[in-house]
């Protein structure tokens, strides 16, 4: 393509049986902490 | 649902369903809108005069392309199949101190006592928390337990002793445990580096960046600037700790929405593992406000900038709102409900009170039980487990969704009294750093690409003037 340029193909493609095992670290979006936010998260099947 | 928008000059384009990211020109920027509306016609004549047709149409045609792959007004109706039954308490945030050897002016914790007494919490209510949490956690086997209060260093040998405690309960149990500790350093010394290098598995410092910045609102009980009394600890804590995980963590408020310079300022410190996160408080002192967001943004835009920069040049850095892992990111199910506080994130004060989490410490219609008394709400356990995305009207058209989760459920409460109304200005500012966390992502892996005359794609920071 001449106008567009992928840099992340989707990711978030997953059927309901591929999703929530539980086993990534509990998420907490609170400002007044910091490192456990889901975007910078990584999941831990991966 | 997509979102295209412009940083740094460079404009991208994210599929929210999907999550796939591009990088586009101009031509498509300006005609993203009409594409939305699934008008050609209006496109053609609306961009006849900056653009020659057939560039247009050809745009256009790459778009539908796009969307024909499955990369672009992705609709993969995440909805109710996604939604897991309420989870198993995993993660404890363990109040070892509500005490505290500052007196931060903008402290969400009431400086350490969260409106209450001034404690220190007894061993035996740190070991039940440990009991509690092994107790409720039903087959999960990683665990976490965070140090956290007021300021946990106060109460030493707590931590040190429920560390101990909680190794033991592991074996037998046959769980995992992640320890971690926030602190703001200022009773840091050689053996607790040494037993948080050892224990912890996460480490989250306390500095607001410039010494002038911190000493504004970080102050010692008797009033004085603590930003000499702790730098020195906090950087043999972090030099501990290199190659481990850390963060050097300040707070910006709408004394410093300058903060880029605060971040840089602690890298110039050789601090490389950085974060700021915008305060949480009413206090119109420090207040960010919805009139401050332009400015906010561009301090991340500048931030971003100066951060792709550097780590090109060799001198590394890690800040966190830009970490952004595309690959290896939760799931969708995760990425639905967002936060765990209440579910399987709670956190336990001095007097073993159990509560959503440390923001909701202090409310007491949010007390969950107490550790021991063996006592837990299943029933408010459920209501914090069906706080979604899909339930939260604020965020269902919102690009963001995928990330930021529905964000913070106390913060929607402190500001809405509903939990399902989420915060207005975190929202903006979660976006204004989204953003910047693209074009970091886009500026760290696209190629030069060239537009229709041959320009490079200006994803490349030596192309920006002044940059």
């Amino acid at each position: 393509m001449k106008h567009i340029r992928t840099i992340k193909e989707p990711v978030l493609r997953q059927k309901p049986s591929e999703t929530g095992c539980g086993e990534c670290q509990a998420s907490c979006q609170s400002a007044c902490k910091t490192s456990c936010t889901v975007a910078n998260q990584k999941c831990e099947k991966k | 649902m997509i979102h295209c928008f412009t940083c740094n000059g460079a404009h991208l384009l994210l599929d929210a369903d999907s999550g796939a990211v591009h990088v586009v020109d101009a031509l498509v920027k300006d005609l993203v809108p009409y594409y939305t509306e699934g008008d050609p016609e209006a496109a053609a004549q609306a961009l006849a005069s900056s653009y020659p047709p057939g560039e247009v149409a050809a745009a256009w045609d790459e778009l539908e392309t796009l969307e024909k792959s499955g990369a672009l007004n992705a609709d993969y109706g995440y909805g109710e199949a996604y939604l897991k039954r309420p989870g198993v308490v995993k993660s404890l945030c363990l109040n070892v101190s509500h005490d505290c050897n500052l007196r931060c002016a903008y402290c969400f914790a009431s400086t350490g006592d969260f409106g209450g007494e001034r404690l220190l919490m007894p061993q035996a209510t740190a070991s039940a928390a440990i009991d509690f949490l092994v107790a409720r956690s039903g087959g999960r086997k990683q665990l976490e337990v965070d140090f956290f209060g007021g300021e946990p260093l106060m109460n030493w040998d707590v931590v040190k002793n429920t560390v101990a405690y909680g190794r033991a309960r592991e074996k037998e149990a046959g769980k995992r445990i992640r320890f971690t500790i926030t602190t703001n350093a200022l009773a840091i010394d050689d053996e607790k580096i040494d037993f948080i290098k050892r224990e912890m598995a996460n480490v989250v410092i306390s500095l607001d960046g410039r010494k002038e910045v911190h000493d504004a609102v970080r102050k010692t009980p008797s009033g004085k600037g603590s930003y000499d009394l702790i730098i020195d600890g906090a950087r043999a804590l972090a030099k501990a700790l290199d190659g481990r995980e850390h963060y050097v963590r300040g707070t910006y408020t709408a004394l410093n929405t300058d903060f880029s310079k605060d971040v840089l300022a602690l890298a110039d410190l050789g601090f490389t593992q950085l974060s700021v996160e915008p305060v949480v408080t009413r206090d119109e002192r420090f207040a960010l406000m919805m009139g401050d967001l332009p400015r906010i943004r561009l301090e991340y835009e500048r931030l971003a900038r100066e951060y792709v920069r550097r780590r090109k040049t060799g001198e590394w850095l890690n800040f966190f709102h830009f970490m952004l892992d595309l690959d290896d990111a939760p799931c969708v199910a995760k990425r639905l409900i967002g936060c765990g506080a209440g579910n399987e994130y709670v956190a336990a004060t001095p007097n073993g009170d159990i509560y959503p989490c440390h923001q909701f410490v202090g409310e007491d219609a949010f007390i969950m039980g107490n550790v021991h008394e063996g006592r837990f709400d299943e029933a408010m356990q459920r209501r914090f487990a069906g706080l979604n995305i899909l339930k939260k009207p604020a965020c269902r058209d919102c690009w963001a969704k995928y990330f930021c989760c529905g964000g913070c459920a106390a913060n929607a409460w402190k500001m809405n009294k509903d939990l399902y109304a989420p915060d207005r200005m975190s929202c903006e500012v979660f976006k204004a750093h989204l953003e910047c966390a693209l074009w970091v992502y886009a500026s760290e892996r696209s190629l030069p690409f060239p537009g229709e005359d041959g320009d490079k794609m200006q994803t490349n920071v030596e192309d920006y003037p002044g940059g």
